[in-house]
């Protein structure tokens, strides 16, 4: 990918700008495609394409459920909403 | 309330009424994701609990008027923001930088010859270096991927609650996501070719 390449009638870095669509399934029929066929084409592109759409499953499947507040701040929280209503 | 799980738009209609009980399973229902997002920017455990409590009596004040039929995350997000601003308007005001796509793209790696998807897919399978890349992050690209990616808010959204328009929200989001792989590539150690 040093040199540029134009696989699909897109180069490599137009895929880079679209990566986040892409994954989203946010493009066109046509666009998606068009990315799919340059990625075939260029390994490089596929690699990294590999490593964005791995990065966004682990965010989604590590991160995705907040833990709940520490005790003593759910403790004081409730106070405060109790202060709120009553005073 | 019509189901053994009440919907935040049942639970906050109820609140509305002056029903106590309702708004307490409200609140802890979304205690925790609104504690990670504001702690997240503001990193210190004090302030994030003031932005809490600011968060939850402003919600029960609005509760009334509050429009959650697509959940609540988004209304209670929209509140925390604006309390954030106000209690740290300096920092929240960090503009983006001006860093290019294709720079950003070249610290992931995507330029990169030697890039190995499985390393960094090993790398980010550690929880440890993910959290702390997302650490790492610009305050306003932290904001964007944290709402979008990890509590699962659709793409409106988050640009209702960042008060940005949907494509603004799009790149700052693409943004994010490059600059986190670049960090998660930067803890990879330099013999594994990343």
């Amino acid at each position: 990918m040093n040199t540029p390449q134009e696989n699909g009638g897109l180069r490599c870095g137009e895929v880079l700008a679209d990566l986040s669509a892409y994954c989203d399934g946010e493009l066109s029929g046509s666009r998606r495609a068009a990315i799919e066929a340059h990625v075939r084409a260029c390994p490089d592109c596929a690699r990294f394409g590999g490593a964005f759409a791995a990065t966004l499953r682990a965010l989604r499947e590590q991160l995705s459920a907040p833990a709940d507040v520490p005790a003593d701040v759910a403790a004081r929280l409730a106070a405060a909403l109790r202060r709120s209503r009553t005073g | 309330m019509t189901s053994d799980t009440p919907t935040d738009h049942e639970l906050l209609t109820a609140a509305a009424g002056g029903d106590a009980a309702a708004f307490e399973v409200f609140v802890v229902r979304h205690r925790g994701a609104v504690y990670r997002y504001v702690h997240s920017l503001t990193k210190n455990v004090t302030d994030a609990e003031d932005v809490l409590q600011q968060t939850f009596l402003a919600a029960w004040r609005a509760a009334a008027d509050a429009r959650v039929e697509h959940g609540a995350r988004p209304f209670l997000f929209t509140i925390a923001r604006h309390a954030l601003h106000r209690l740290h308007r300096s920092h929240m005001l960090i503009t983006e930088d001006a860093v290019s796509l294709e720079e950003l793209g070249s610290r992931a790696g995507f330029a990169a010859p030697h890039v190995t998807a499985e390393r960094l897919a090993q790398a980010v399978e550690e929880r440890a270096i993910l959290a702390a890349a997302i650490e790492d992050l610009p305050p306003l690209e932290r904001e964007v991927l944290q709402m979008r990616d990890l509590d699962g808010l659709s793409g409106d959204q988050v640009a209702a609650a960042l008060g940005i328009g949907l494509e603004a929200m799009k790149s700052r989001l693409h943004r994010a996501r490059l600059r986190l792989i670049a960090e998660v590539r930067r803890r990879v150690p330099t013999e594994d070719c990343l």
